[in-house]
């Protein structure tokens, strides 16, 4: 096991009162695995990150535990962190033009990291620097060691933050929405990229998006957030051919599919509630078109409906799920109003 | 070399600025009422002395052929004679000028020194007990009127302790070193002659911690905002998740990055201080540009005031192209077009 | 005769560097024709930088176009004076993209709603009252919920009352500029399928611009595809999808990542990104980046010409009466 999140609940500092942005967040990584995790804005894909990251606000409550290979991450102290982060632990985020120093040049940003957690010398690292260039798939790398990160394109500046990221080849690598903010061609360069990265290293990988195109095409399993919480995993398969969740498949219904038209998308009624303003029981009760009263008073358990698929709803529990799963996608409410 | 274009473009487009502060002066100053003469000839000169004066001192031809000539001899290095101190106007400067550079240049490095890493300390403990107590210090430093912390300062450290002199750049009895800059510390220090040197700095503290006062307050609170501002950057996530510590991050990362505005108030602090602070150069009778600036404003002397007026100019876009030009150091981004 | 027709659209801008610098032109949009029908959809896909948000406001006129003419409903647009222009606005209408940043947030919904007819010259505050109540029952906004401000409402819903403003003054074209990007999946499906209604209950017709190749391919009737001001590729939305010609449309429709893991797809990957606009590559634009690029292609522009019935192709390697396919894959 690379990585195990157990109970994680993540308390934030908003307007002056605390406010629960994970609730019990639970799921596991393994080996050379990338484990996709998707939801909407809000729903908590990113502090999951920035907590195993451990790079909350100051006011942050983080409980539950996060184990890195057997060792607990919210246990570490700012010493153990730091030797940890960027090392055997790294990240990647949404847009690399703001995520890279603007006023340092690409080398010196690589460099630091080897810098930080390896024994190399100058020139050693300088070498290795031009290794990286080459190794994420950059042209003429002696010369873009120079260069400033806003002289680069955005795929080229991606790939500068992969760099970055693999340079003390990590175990563990999160990736946060890191095709978002690309044009599709490049996206596709970078997700090839990610592809083939994870094929030489055998690391694992957490994939943040919102975007399911992208987990069908790179993800091994998926987990799905609703609200601070993990409504559905699975297998990446298995989630798209028999998703339990009626989030899961609001969510599949809406995306409008190259190469198929549909008179009228599916959609989920509503939107996310405010952390702040959640409902007591099921969280997804007030969108969802099978409520019935048992969900607004108390939270679903999650029920493990194999040994690999999960989902968090009281239809799965009373109905045994089968009834459910074969009547459900015709239910799915098209609606225009709310 | 594109920079050296740059900078010569700068150059260039001084000289319809300073033409402009130039006529502006001179008109002004022309036209207020006061007669140099009869100031320069004394309050018992009878009108024919006067008109002789006014005649000699050209103060009857037209303004316009007044400028020329004045103009003229400008370029050619000379300033006109001091009504007042009967001296060239450029040996007054060459005495007073230094004196003011100097105090400047030592209040700028104690500013430097205490109100950046003050503020970097603000920034970084947001709302805790360090920052709360550099708010109040910056408060106080800005909401102190000069004058009065100086005499404040006179009375405790010089009258009270008497551990640091009073007034003056050097301890009676010290010759000034040789001018070489004008500056006596720095001349001291290229002569070799280390009794001035230690004389001198000490001369400059107390001024210079009175001018600094202010400075540093401001200097304080703009870099707590401007990284404040810069701490919640996306590269400053990077940084921390590659493993960067804290000062790592704060100095390596984040300061350059919030240096900009930072730069930008300590480049018009030091060409303000430059033209001379009046009240700290009165309080502590330092011989500086400000105090020769308002004497020269007192008895009408236009050679003098016209003087000042121009170097004040020139020091002011000349502080203001090196900023330019150290923004370019700091942020790559910028180019020189 | 056609609703709106483009004929060699340009939007040239000028952009000076600095103080004495040299000028530059950005050719943001570069000899652009189209026709859109009455209650037709015509989507404009492209990458960022392509022109395609340049190419909706000069339609509009937000920004007078270089060269080129527009004809709105059988009438030249594009030399109208301020005052008849304002006419011809209250058939054109826009959505943005942001819909947080586009309406005002001092104003309630009323007022915003409210505003367009005021100066349309609706005097009759009742009459201005029925329009609004009429189009907030079509969009999903309740009567209650008009005296709110844009922060109360959730994206979704503030991209509501952003189409809602545009159809208050019953226009013919809405111009909608990434009206979706900005919102969750969930969200987005929402929207798109009451623009759905809309367009089918109002006969409208839309310009849908946007970089989601999906979300056009659901929401169009017809596809133009842009790079770097110029439209390369157009066709109606199956024949585009379906069988594309130009090979910056193949590379595009593969890059995207189908939200169904069961699916292989054969994924030609185009090296390095969208050149500058600023200095755009002699001959054909996408030569750069073309995988079937020859000598040829640097040399001449090639001409956006008719390769089979309604569709259309700039490439000089497309030959006339062929059919092309390369997504076996997709059903």
């Amino acid at each position: 096991m690379l990585l195990e999140l157990q109970n994680v609940c993540l308390e934030l500092k908003r307007n002056h009162k605390y406010v629960k942005i994970l609730d019990e967040v639970s799921f596991q990584v393994n080996q050379g695995e990338t484990v996709g995790i998707v939801g909407e804005s809000g729903c908590g894909k990113s502090m999951t990150a920035l907590s195993i990251m451990r790079l909350l606000p100051e006011k942050a409550k983080l409980k539950g535990t996060i184990k890195l290979e057997d060792e607990d991450v919210t246990k570490f102290s700012k010493k153990a962190l730091e030797k940890v982060r960027g090392n055997k632990l790294s990240m990647i985020f949404q847009d690399p033009l703001t995520s890279l120093n603007p006023l340092h040049t690409v080398g010196k940003q690589i460099e630091e990291t080897l810098m930080l957690h390896t024994d190399l010398t100058k020139s050693q690292r300088k070498q290795r620097v031009v290794e990286l260039l080459r190794e994420v798939g950059l042209p003429r790398a002696e010369e873009l060691v120079h260069e400033y990160p806003h002289q680069l394109s955005g795929g080229m500046r991606q790939r500068i933050m992969i760099a970055i990221a693999m340079a003390c080849n990590p175990s563990l690598l999160i990736c946060d929405e890191p095709t978002t903010a690309l044009d599709v061609t490049v996206q596709a360069q970078i997700l090839e990229l990610m592809n083939s990265l994870k094929k030489m290293n055998e690391m694992g990988i957490i994939m943040i998006t919102h975007d399911l195109g992208v987990v069908a095409e790179v993800c091994d399993r998926v987990i799905v957030m609703y609200a601070g919480k993990v409504v559905e995993q699975a297998g990446v398969k298995e989630l798209f051919q028999n998703p339990k969740h009626p989030y899961t498949k609001g969510l599949i219904e809406s995306i409008p599919k190259l190469g198929e038209r549909k008179q009228i998308l599916g959609s989920i009624p509503g939107t996310v509630p405010a952390p702040d303003k959640l409902p007591s029981g099921c969280k997804f009760a007030d969108r969802c078109s099978y409520a019935m009263d048992t969900c607004r008073r108390k939270m679903p358990p999650m029920v493990h409906i194999t040994n690999e698929h999960s989902a968090s709803c009281w239809l799965l529990e009373e109905e045994e799920g089968e009834q459910f799963v074969t009547s459900g996608s015709k239910r799915i409410e098209t609606t225009l109003h709310h | 070399m594109d920079a050296l274009r740059y900078i010569i473009k700068r150059i260039l487009l001084m000289i319809p600025i300073l033409f402009g502060i130039s006529v502006l002066t001179f008109f002004i100053s022309n036209t207020i009422p006061g007669d140099p003469a009869r100031l320069a000839a004394g309050p018992h000169a009878d009108a024919k002395i006067i008109e002789e004066l006014q005649e000699k001192m050209g103060l009857n031809d037209p303004l316009y052929v007044q400028y020329g000539r004045y103009m003229k001899n400008l370029v050619q290095g000379d300033l006109g004679t001091s009504n007042y101190s009967h001296q060239p106007v450029m040996e007054d400067i060459k005495q007073y000028f230094p004196a003011t550079l100097e105090l400047t240049l030592f209040s700028m490095f104690i500013t430097i020194l205490i109100g950046i890493p003050l503020g970097v300390i603000s920034a970084s403990k947001k709302d805790k007990l360090a920052d709360q107590f550099a708010r109040v210090m910056a408060l106080i430093g800005v909401a102190m009127p000069a004058f009065w912390l100086g005499i404040i300062f006179l009375l405790f450290f010089y009258l009270q302790l008497g551990i640091l002199p009073g007034s003056g750049r050097l301890d009676t009895g010290l010759a000034p070193p040789e001018s070489i800059t004008g500056m006596y510390t720095i001349d001291a220090l290229l002569t070799g002659n280390w009794a001035v040197f230690n004389s001198a700095i000490i001369h400059l503290i107390l001024p210079g911690i009175t001018q600094a006062a202010v400075t540093i307050g401001m200097i304080t609170r703009m870099t707590r905002s401007s990284m404040l501002e810069v701490l919640n950057s996306d590269y400053i996530r990077t940084a921390f998740a590659k493993g960067g510590s804290q000062n790592r991050v704060l100095y390596g990362h984040a300061l350059r990055n919030g240096m900009m505005p930072i730069l930008t108030l300590l480049g018009m602090t030091f060409g303000h201080s430059l033209g001379g602070s009046v009240l700290v150069e009165s309080v502590f009778s330092w011989p500086g540009l400000g105090r020769y600036a308002v004497n020269a404003i007192t008895y009408l002397d236009f050679p003098a005031v016209m003087a000042v007026t121009i170097l004040i100019a020139v020091l002011f876009i000349t502080v203001n192209l090196l900023i330019d030009i150290l923004y370019q150091v700091v942020d790559p981004r910028l180019n020189y077009d | 005769m056609s609703l709106l027709e483009v004929k060699e659209l340009k939007q040239h801008f000028t952009i000076k560097k600095g103080f004495l610098g040299e000028k530059k032109i950005v050719k943001a949009v570069d000899g652009v024709s189209f026709k859109i029908e009455q209650g037709e959809t015509l989507g404009i896909v492209g990458e960022s930088g392509c022109g395609k948000s340049s190419l909706g406001r000069t339609i509009l006129q937000l920004i007078k176009p270089t060269s080129g003419v527009i004809h709105f409903q059988g009438r030249d647009i594009t030399h109208l004076s301020r005052k008849e222009m304002k006419d011809v606005r209250k058939e054109m209408q826009i959505v943005f993209q942001d819909p947080y940043a586009s309406l005002n947030p001092r104003s309630t919904v009323r007022t915003i709603l409210e505003d367009p007819l005021i100066i349309h010259g609706i005097k009759s505050r009742h009459k201005r009252m029925d329009i609004i109540e009429g189009i907030i029952d079509k969009i999903g906004i309740r009567k209650d919920q008009l005296d709110r401000y844009p922060h109360e409402f959730s994206g979704g819903q503030r991209q509501r009352i952003g189409i809602a403003r545009a159809l208050t003054l019953s226009p013919k074209l809405i111009i909608a500029d990434e009206p979706v990007s900005a919102l969750d999946v969930s969200v987005q499906s929402q929207v798109l399928n009451l623009m759905d209604a809309l367009q089918k209950e109002l006969n409208l017709s839309y310009i849908f611009i946007s970089h989601d190749l999906s979300v056009v391919q659901h929401i169009s009737d017809r596809v133009a595809v842009m790079y770097l001001g110029k439209i390369v590729e157009i066709a109606d939305v199956d024949e585009l999808y379906q069988n594309p010609l130009h090979p910056y449309t193949k590379a595009l429709l593969s890059a995207v990542p189908l939200p169904d893991p069961a699916q292989m797809k054969e994924r030609i990957i185009l090296q390095g990104d969208l050149p500058s606009p600023v200095n755009p590559p002699s001959g054909c634009p996408f030569h750069t980046r073309c995988p079937q690029a020859t000598p040829e292609c640097k040399a001449e522009i090639p001409e956006l010409r008719e390769k089979s019935m309604d569709h259309w192709a700039a490439c000089i390697h497309v030959q006339p009466g062929q059919k092309q396919s390369i997504r076996t894959s997709i059903s």
